[in-house]
Formats: structure tokens, C-alpha cells, sequence
């Protein structure tokens, strides 16, 4: 901290404000940053932020979207990607790829600093994790240029939310939540034969089954966990990450979408305009999709908060209640 | 935005810098905030990241064509599976000069579990590591030449880096790809020792079995359940070593460990020879006298220990006759290709 910092700000005229500042000290390690009203503002674009090199991205204006599937993700997603100067990338999955491998290690390779993500190394592979994610955006997304934002939408990868959160700490995030009924319920219905993820993961495999025909009760009890696990991880680097966020409920949303998208922009602390706001709304309300787009089986199904006291037994919403409990009770008491 | 900012940030003294700063300006509206704890915090930890970056960046260029200290094409992978003697070909290879062991980073697994693991990653062109093999290979070779670096840049020096990778060979493909100019042992035993192996290691008492349990891991396999997931992960392992060293271009070798334990100087001298390093049959002969069998104290030694037996058709005394065609069913094609009959 400086020894002395002073600043004076007063009006000269009508709207008009001069400000003068001035700081001086000594500091052991880095010094510290200048002021200049970054809080609250977008983080300006210098040389320096511009970690992918010329043209690269500012890792000050990546947003990513986690929680779960079947959250609303995509229609979060799609209204924020029309807002100007913003891109998206939708489910690189970069979450699996560094969340996945470490949580999976064994506790001896964590603890070696030989293993690639071992803890005595942490800090320098945070900063791969960094580099990584950075250069494939220059790579994968190289229309999104430095002044843009970028819209990463990873609902089924948070398991490493928590890494690119460290590895990327002034990036900004969305901690999208639904009732973990409903999400079972979507999720349910997506995984019966014939319906959209079961058709498209099922491509080269004639002979697949579906768990959801097969063992309903099964089906629902592994999304509770996969619930649990993925908003878990979610959770945990929210309230971990120091920089801008926004937490949504996919209830509000749907109930009061302009004012919530509103609330997700000031949380993150990106300006907006509100015609950019409202139009964006409008072209991706439920209502404008056309009807045969919707329905069981189709990926845009019924959208409705409360849906699950018509599409689950009452053995299955035991389960799902007993299984995410603690989450459910936070986020919907 | 201030009209004028101006800020000097000098080292006074060993990692103590004084600092100076001066702003001044108009504006319409408020003027700039000042910063608050939460930001001043983020931008402390950026600017650690950007100058750790940055460091890394003056290492290697910009698409990771070069590491200044590890020379991509003075990286030496040993591919395989475990217990076909990597330790000890790695052991031996690190005692030559200008020689460096990086002992199982298990990076091949990091890329190879999550590419080759579950097919949906790797389609689409948003999927991190889908598309095309050459922007899939740009992020991993930056990655692993970064992670190269700087554990190991000073100490390689221009020197050979050995990366001991039986454990990551799941992923071997993807690393070779990304680094055609690097070298290649397939190292290769008898899957039936193999299986052997690592059916004394993982059975009650056993040194890996105990390792597990340490770690807090205390689910027992039964021997069959053992022998069947040893047979598969061999089939994995091995079936992906032998794709990437088909598929290799750079210098490479394939050793059987029945070989190299028949004639320990005479395979390495073949392996240096293959992979284009100059190594001279003095330090050869010092590196496998230093990490021969006879060397290892006795009681290192034993049938649930690390160091087992190193007797290439020791299976016979120790697999059942099923256990015996379990892994010969499984192991089959890759059986018949490197030791028929």
C-alpha cells in the first residue's frame, strides 16, 4: 500500500469534475496498481491485458456460464451473444479437460511435482492452464478480437470451474442454478429414445440403449448426482472467485428476463444498452420459438418453472430432494 | 479518463521498489473510481500471472516452436505401460551426460483420457480439443514446451529431457503428433509378465496394493478382477504406443524388455543408435553397471515389491492356467505381433 496517496475531485462546471491524484510509497514484492476507477469499469485494453498477443483476447472480457445441463444455459447464452461486440463458444468442454484429470488423481501424483498438475507446482500450471485457454481462443474463436466479449458457456464442465477461475481470475462468471427437479425431469425426458440427446448421442451406436426406458429410477438418481456434483463445483468457485460475477436463478430469468439479464450485466460490470438489452430479450423469448421447435423430445421443451410435479413420480422427487438437499435448500428454500 | 497519468515503479533495493505516481484530468460525469480491495486484489494476481507469462513467453515463442533451455527435438518419450521396466531404461538413460528424467508427468493421460476417453469431445468445432489435428496440436505442443520449460529448462540446458510417460501412453498419439521432431522408445514386454507384475503389486500386502491404502484407496481386487483390468489397460496402453510410434516421423526405437534384459549394453547401444544421440560404450557400460539387477539391495527385492523378479517367462510360475488365457485372450492381437508362438 502507498505511504501516501492523496486525490481531490471537484467541479469546475456544470458536469464537468477535475480530479488530481498523486501516490508515493515503498512495497516489498509487486507494486501495487495505479488507480484509475477500474472498479466498477471494464479493464482497459493494454498491451499488457492482451494475453493472447496482438489480436489475442482480453481474459478481462471472457464470461463464463456454469452450472448444469439443462439449465437454461443456451438461451442465457444466445440472449448475451447478441448484445454488440460479443462472441460465444459454446461448450468447449475446457472445464473436463483440466477439471476432470485432476480431480481424478490420486492423492500421491497430486502431492509429486513431477505429475503435470501436481500441488507443489500449482502456480506454474494455473498459469498453463491460462496460457492454454487463452491460445485456443486465438486459435478457435479468431474473429473474437481483443475489444469483444466472449461468452463461454460450460454448464457440463464446471467440475473445473475452479481452475479456469484461478487461472483466469479477472474473467468474469455466471453461476446459472435451476430447481434440481426440473433439471431432472428435462434431462429425463431428453434421454428416452427418440428424443434429442439420446438421437445425438447415440449416432454410429444402433444398438444403444436408453437407461431412462430402461431404469427410470436409475436415470433420475445418476442426474441428481451429476446435479450435485456439477453445481457443486459451480458453487464453489463462485464463491471463490474475487472478481465480477453474477449468480441467476433460472426461475428469474424466466419470469423476469429483462430485468434479470439486467442484473447479470451490472453484477458482471458490463455496460449495456438498454434497447441492446431489450432486443435481445425479445428475439429469444419462448414465445418467439416457433411452436414445432417445442415439446417433449425436443431440446426446447416446456420451459416451465414447477414442470416436475407433472413429469416425476413422487418416488423419483424423494430421490432428487434426498440427493441434491443441501443445494436445494439453499437455492430454493 | 485522466488527461495525464504518470507512474514510475523503480527496485530500490533487493525485492523492495519504491513508487510514484501522478493523475490528473477532466471528466463529464463522476470521475474514475479508485480502486477497491477486491480489484486492487485480482490485478495484484494478473500481474503475477502476465509477468510468470511472460517469462515463459521470452522462453518460447509464441507457438511454442522453440523451448530456449528443452529443445523439443531433444525430447525423449518412453512410451509403454507399467512394469515393462521404464523405471530402469530411464534410470540408465538418466545417468548418461546431458541426460534429464522427468518421471511420469502422466500429461499424455491429461490430453489422451479426455480426447480418446469420451467421443463428444472430440467432435465439433467448439470442443476444445476437436477439429482439426493442427489446432488441436498448436495448444498441446505450446503446453507441454511451456510446462517443459520451466520445470526443467535450466537443468536440460540444451541437454536431452527424458519424459518416463508409461502411465500417460493412453495419450502417446496426441503427444508425438504435436511434437514430430521429438524421439520415441515403444518400450514392450510380454503382456503375460506384465499382467504378472502387476498382480503381486496389487494383491494384499503387495507394494502398490499398500500404496492405495496409504492413500486412503482400499478397494481390494480379487486376482481375477486384476488380471482382467491389467490385460486391458495393457491392450490400451500398449495399443496407443504402438499407433504413436507407427505414426512417428522423428527419431525412434522399439525395445522389447526381454532384450534389453538379455543384453542390457547391446540394446542400449541400439537405442541410442536409433534415436540419433551419441553416447560412447564407456558411459553406456557405467550407466548399466550402476543400474543393474545386481545392484539393488536384496531386500528391495521380492515378489511384492517394486522390484520384483526381472525374469522375462516368470508368468509361468505365477499366473493360474486361467489367469494365463484371460490375458491371452485379451491381449491377443498385440501378443501375436511381438512375441508369436
Amino acid at each position: 500500500m502507498p505511504a501516501l496517496r492523496n486525490r481531490a475531485v471537484f467541479e469546475v462546471a456544470r458536469g464537468i469534475k477535475a480530479f488530481l491524484g498523486f501516490e508515493v510509497g515503498l512495497t516489498r514484492g509487486l507494486a501495487p496498481s495505479a488507480p484509475g476507477g477500474e472498479a466498477g469499469r471494464p479493464r482497459q485494453e493494454t498491451e499488457e491485458s492482451k494475453d493472447g498477443g496482438p489480436g489475442g483476447m482480453d481474459p478481462g472480457k471472457i464470461v463464463w456460464i456454469f452450472g448444469t445441463g439443462r439449465s437454461g444455459s443456451t438461451w442465457l447464452m444466445n440472449m448475451m451473444a447478441e448484445m454488440p461486440r460479443t462472441g460465444f463458444w459454446n461448450e468447449p468442454k475446457v472445464g473436463n479437460l483440466f477439471g476432470r484429470f485432476h480431480e481424478g488423481a490420486q492423492v500421491g501424483e497430486r502431492n509429486s511435482a513431477n505429475f503435470i498438475l501436481g500441488e507443489p507446482a500449482r502456480e506454474g500450471w494455473v498459469a498453463l492452464i491460462r496460457n492454454f485457454v487463452l491460445g485456443s481462443i486465438v486459435h478457435r474463436r479468431p474473429r473474437i478480437g481483443p475489444g469483444s466479449y466472449l461468452i463461454v458457456k460450460e454448464p457440463n464442465a464446471s467440475v473445473g470451474a475452479r481452475l479456469l477461475m484461478e487461472a483466469l481470475p479477472e474473467s468474469r462468471m455466471v453461476f446459472l442454478v435451476r430447481d434440481p427437479r426440473d433439471v431432472v425431469a428435462s434431462a429425463l425426458d431428453a434421454m428416452h429414445k427418440g428424443s434429442w440427446l439420446f438421437e445425438r448421442r447415440s449416432r454410429g451406436k444402433e444398438d444403444r440403449e436408453s437407461l431412462a426406458d430402461a431404469d427410470p429410477d436409475e436415470a433420475v438418481k445418476r442426474r441428481a448426482r451429476t446435479y450435485r456434483r456439477d453445481i457443486g463445483h459451480a458453487k464453489e468457485a463462485f464463491e471463490a472467485h474475487a472478481g465480477r460475477k453474477a449468480l441467476v436463478r433460472y426461475e428469474d430469468l424466466r419470469r423476469e428476463p429483462l430485468e434479470t439479464l439486467r442484473r447479470v450485466y451490472e453484477g458482471l460490470r458490463i455496460p449495456f444498452e438498454e434497447d441492446d438489452l431489450r432486443a435481445a430479450v425479445e428475439k429469444h423469448a419462448w414465445e418467439s420459438i416457433p411452436e414445432e421447435e417445442k415439446g417433449p423430445g425436443k431440446e426446447l421443451r416446456k420451459a416451465s418453472p414447477g414442470g416436475w410435479r407433472d413429469d416425476l413420480t413422487p418416488e423419483q422427487v424423494r430421490v432428487v430432494e434426498e440427493i441434491t438437499g443441501p443445494l436445494l435448500r439453499e437455492f430454493y428454500p | 479518463m485522466p488527461a495525464l497519468r504518470k507512474r514510475a515503479v523503480f527496485e530500490v533495493g533487493w525485492g523492495i521498489r519504491a513508487f510514484l505516481g501522478f493523475e490528473a484530468g477532466l471528466t463529464r460525469g463522476e470521475a474514475p473510481l479508485p480502486v477497491d480491495g477486491d480489484a486492487e486484489r485480482i490485478r495484484l494476481q494478473v500481474t503475477e500471472k502476465e509477468r510468470e507469462i511472460r517469462i515463459l513467453r521470452k522462453k518460447t515463442s509464441a507457438n511454442g516452436v522453440r523451448a530456449g533451455g528443452v529443445d523439443p527435438d531433444k525430447i525423449v518419450w518412453i512410451f509403454g505401460v507399467a512394469r515393462v521396466g521404464s523405471t530402469w531404461l530411464a534410470s540408465m538413460m538418466g545417468e548418461t551426460e546431458g541426460h534429464t528424467v522427468w518421471n511420469e508427468p502422466r500429461v499424455g493421460s491429461l490430453f489422451g483420457d479426455f480426447y480418446y476417453g469420451r467421443g463428444t469431445h472430440r467432435g465439433g468445432r467448439h470442443a476444445i480439443l476437436g477439429g482439426a489435428d493442427e489446432k488441436r496440436s498448436k495448444a498441446i505442443r505450446a503446453f507441454i514446451l511451456a510446462a517443459a520449460e520451466a520445470k526443467f529448462g535450466r537443468m536440460v540446458d540444451g541437454g536431452y529431457l527424458v519424459i518416463k510417460e508409461p502411465n500417460g501412453s493412453n495419450g502417446a498419439p496426441l503427444l508425438a503428433r504435436t511434437l514430430p521432431e521429438s524421439r520415441v522408445i515403444f518400450l514392450v514386454r510380454d503382456p503375460r509378465d506384465v499382467v504378472s507384475s502387476g498382480l503381486g503389486a496389487a494383491l494384499e500386502g503387495g507394494w502398490y496394493a499398500e500404496a492405495r491404502k496409504r492413500r486412503g484407496t482400499p478397494k481390494q481386487q480379487s486376482p481375477a478382477e486384476v488380471v482382467e483390468a491389467r490385460a486391458k489397460r495393457y491392450v490400451e496402453y500398449i495399443g496407443k504406443s504402438r499407433e504413436a510410434y507407427e505414426a512417428h516421423e522423428g527419431p525412434k526405437t522399439l525395445v522389447k524388455y526381454e532384450e534389453l534384459r538379455a543384453d542390457t549394453p547391446g540394446t542400449m547401444k541400439r537405442i541410442y543408435s536409433d534415436l540419433g544421440v551419441a553416447v560412447g560404450e564407456e558411459e553406456i557400460a557405467r550407466a548399466v553397471r550402476e543400474h543393474s539387477w545386481e545392484n539393488i539391495p536384496e531386500e528391495e527385492k521380492g515378489p511384492d515389491r517394486f522390484y520384483r523378479k526381472a525374469t522375462p517367462g516368470g508368468w509361468r510360475e505365477d499366473l493360474t492356467p486361467e489367469q494365463v488365457q484371460t490375458v491371452e485372450r485379451i491381449t491377443a492381437p498385440l501378443l501375436e505381433e511381438f512375441y508369436p508362438g
